[in-house]
């Protein structure tokens, strides 16, 4: 049963971030598109601002990665 | 690094300033700044005359760079004898420029509408194409028909019973008075002809109304003639509007091998002259003296004062100011690196330039970056790929330009990929050690996935202590108190990681207890110094070494695409799809595996370390001179 709500926990581990970086990349995509747009030379923080999201769904499938090493163990 | 400038100050009688203009223009390696303004010294505003004159040739340079885009006219710089030609130029060569540019684009203009306006008849034309193959048979059938009226439409019929239904239709309408020809189009929708005899027009008409059929819209000249006369029209004039854009097109290629050496020549005459008259309006004056004022890199100052002794009369005079009376933020920045490091400049450049007196990351990231690339993708078989990629983009680009840097920066990454793919004991994933018993040096990171984060984390604190460091380097020419703020900051950021790894015994748990008092004493001293947000700065800090956790968790990722791409050859049944699919699934990984660690590898750079220590605002050094291609640093 353990390995069970491990299995899940990894899954959401790394589910729930992927939503969240997924939502927040949708809204922060079109608006750096726009302002690439008008102004090319923000070419650096629209890769910063794209990329800042994408560290939660990372950190989630680290903790994921975590908890399937227990789950092994 | 950034090169270090030299503030100079040029003076002599007012009489000399066009010829020591001139003379700058030459060197064009000094950068103008306007003069400080004191008792008796005056920066003249410009005449309306002047501006006048400005605003006229801006505008011819502008028909310049509008007629070289149009005629694709590379703006490559002009040659050391172009560039002498266009300094010895006076008011009649500028006229011929300023008549060449407006000639030029006059012509070129008129053939760019020309062909913009046969390329878009030569679209809707090609959209027809379709139909001139299949109404060419079935109009046919219409010439033998006399009194006979004709209807062309197209239908979207997903199965025949749709023409069935429609035959039915008409059936029912008119009897068996018609005759019905169709052929499939290529699209998939089914053209049309209903022929019916001439009384049943209207008829027709209204029955088609009540049907939702219509017939064929022609386009626009062709809508009188009906689709039979239209259609051979309309090939005949596609055939005339691609033979057209074949002759326009050669007509332009012979225009720009005519008129673009003579084009860029008058782009570099109007745009010098452009400099100049804001040199003049830079230089400031009193009733019988001028006064320039300017940067220049400080190994080339003497050779600013030898031109200038040759040029000019001796009453010229050019003197380096002193260090305390200038103000590092005001001067421009030129960034010089070893030719090893110098790719990497375009990393940097991607930000806003670093100020004057701060510190150029440019030698951390060519370390940096292609290192935690290959430590991300770090596979033997994408290395040599990666490799291979680099060595067809070095091919054929040309020196200094923006593709021979990408060209080598991705040639250093191949090679830390290769580096760590020997490390780790991979070959297009688990495919080296399956077929050919490669095995890792270091660590297989497939298995080994918590040494992996380690690692990560390792170096990540490394990057980040490396930023804090650089950090009060730059924050001790500020204030002393401020680098020693950073400096707690380091020692906390130590401490807090030594605590960390005593508590879980990575390190001797002795460790533990005089790492948290040293903290507990250091941390009055940090807000002290830094302030009442520091601690949070401080947490900030300690998360930025976490954001590192990145480069094991995209490495991961990377190798076990590998590794499923590889289990493919086996797992779909056939040996041969397998491979293929397998190969498909490679070739993707390594797409991602060329995007991913770039922008991660890029983010850790510009957020977590740039963050740490980069003063960004920074004036381009643009020296008086260097618009046309002439100068000591294009040269």
């Amino acid at each position: 049963m353990e390995i069970l709500w491990l299995s899940l926990s990894a899954a959401l581990a790394v589910a729930i971030p992927a939503i969240a970086t997924a939502w927040a990349q949708s809204r922060i995509g079109p608006a750096t598109a726009a302002a690439l747009a008008e102004k090319p030379e923000l070419s650096a923080t629209a890769v910063i601002l794209v990329a800042i999201p994408e560290t939660m769904v990372i950190l989630g499938f680290v903790v994921a990665v975590l908890i399937m090493l227990r789950a092994g163990g | 690094m950034i090169r270090p400038m030299a503030k100079v100050r040029i003076m002599g009688p007012k009489a000399e300033l066009s010829a020591v203009l001139d003379a700058l223009q030459q060197l064009a390696i000094l950068h103008l700044a306007l003069p400080r303004q004191r008792e008796g010294l005056s920066i003249e505003p410009s005449s309306p005359r002047s501006e006048r004159r400005r605003r006229q040739l801006s505008a011819a340079l502008q028909r310049a760079d509008l007629a070289m885009k149009a005629l694709e006219v590379p703006a490559r710089p002009l040659s050391s004898e172009g560039a002498a030609v266009v300094e010895s130029e006076g008011t009649t060569a500028l006229c011929r420029a300023v008549r060449t540019a407006y000639r030029v684009s006059r012509k070129a203009r008129g053939l760019v509408e020309r062909i913009g306006s046969l390329e878009e008849e030569g679209q809707l034309l090609r959209k027809y194409r379709d139909l001139f193959d299949v109404f060419g048979d079935v109009l046919a059938s219409q010439q033998r028909w006399v009194n006979a009226a004709g209807f062309e439409v197209i239908i979207r019929a997903t199965d025949d019973d749709h023409l069935k239904r429609l035959r039915a239709a008409l059936q029912a309408e008119i009897g068996d008075s018609f005759e019905l020809k169709w052929k499939r189009l290529p699209s998939g929708d089914i053209a049309l002809l209903i022929l019916v005899p001439e009384s049943l027009r209207s008829r027709i008409e209204q029955w088609m109304k009540s049907t939702d059929l219509e017939e064929i819209a022609l386009p626009e000249g062709y809508e009188e003639r009906g689709l039979a006369e239209a259609i051979p029209a309309m090939s005949e004039r596609l055939r005339e509007v691609e033979a057209q854009l074949l002759s326009l097109a050669e007509e332009r290629r012979r225009l720009a091998s005519s008129e673009g050496p003579r084009l860029r020549q008058a782009r570099a005459s109007l745009s010098q002259r452009i400099e100049r008259l804001d040199a003049l309006a830079a230089s400031g004056r009193t009733e019988h003296a001028f006064v320039i004022d300017g940067w220049v890199p400080s190994e080339w100052v003497q050779r600013l004062k030898s031109h200038l002794k040759l040029r000019t009369s001796s009453s010229v005079t050019v003197a380096e100011l002193g260090r305390e009376s200038w103000k590092s933020e005001n001067a421009p920045v030129v960034l010089s690196n070893p030719r090893i490091f110098r790719p990497f400049e375009a990393i940097v450049r991607l930000l806003p330039l670093p100020r004057y007196g701060s510190i150029d990351p440019t030698p951390f990231v060519a370390v940096f970056f292609p290192m935690f690339f290959g430590l991300i993708l770090g596979d033997l078989g994408y290395g040599a790929m990666l490799a291979l990629l680099a060595l067809l983009l070095w091919r054929g680009s040309e020196r200094e330009s923006l593709r021979r840097s990408i060209a080598e920066m991705i040639g250093a990454c191949s090679l830390f990929t290769l580096i760590f793919g020997a490390l780790y004991g991979e070959l297009f994933g688990d495919l080296g050690h399956r077929w050919l018993g490669l095995r890792p040096l270091w660590f297989d990171r497939s298995e080994a996935v918590l040494p992996f984060l380690g690692l990560a984390l390792a170096l990540g604190l490394v990057h980040i202590l490396l930023g804090l460091s650089l950090g009060v380097v730059t924050a001790f020419q500020r204030s002393r108190k401020e680098a020693l703020g950073k400096g707690v900051a380091i020692l906390m950021v130590t401490l807090i990681v030594v605590a960390l790894l005593a508590m879980f015994e990575i390190l001797p748990r002795a460790f533990f207890v005089p790492a948290v008092v040293i903290l507990l004493i250091a941390f009055p001293v940090l807000v002290v110094t830094e302030g009442l947000l520091a601690p949070i700065e401080l947490l900030a800090t300690v998360g930025n070494v976490l954001s590192y956790a990145r480069v094991m968790a995209l490495g991961t990722a990377s190798v076990m695409l590998a590794v499923v791409a590889n289990r493919m050859v086996g797992s779909l049944g056939s040996v041969a799809v397998g491979a293929l699919f397998a190969l498909l699934f490679h070739l993707v990984n390594f797409a991602l595996g060329l995007f991913s660690p770039t922008i991660h590898a890029l983010r850790l750079h510009y957020v977590e370390f740039f963050g740490k220590f980069y003063s960004p605002g920074g004036t381009r050094y643009q020296p008086f001179g260097g618009s046309a291609g002439g100068g000591m640093i294009n040269r």
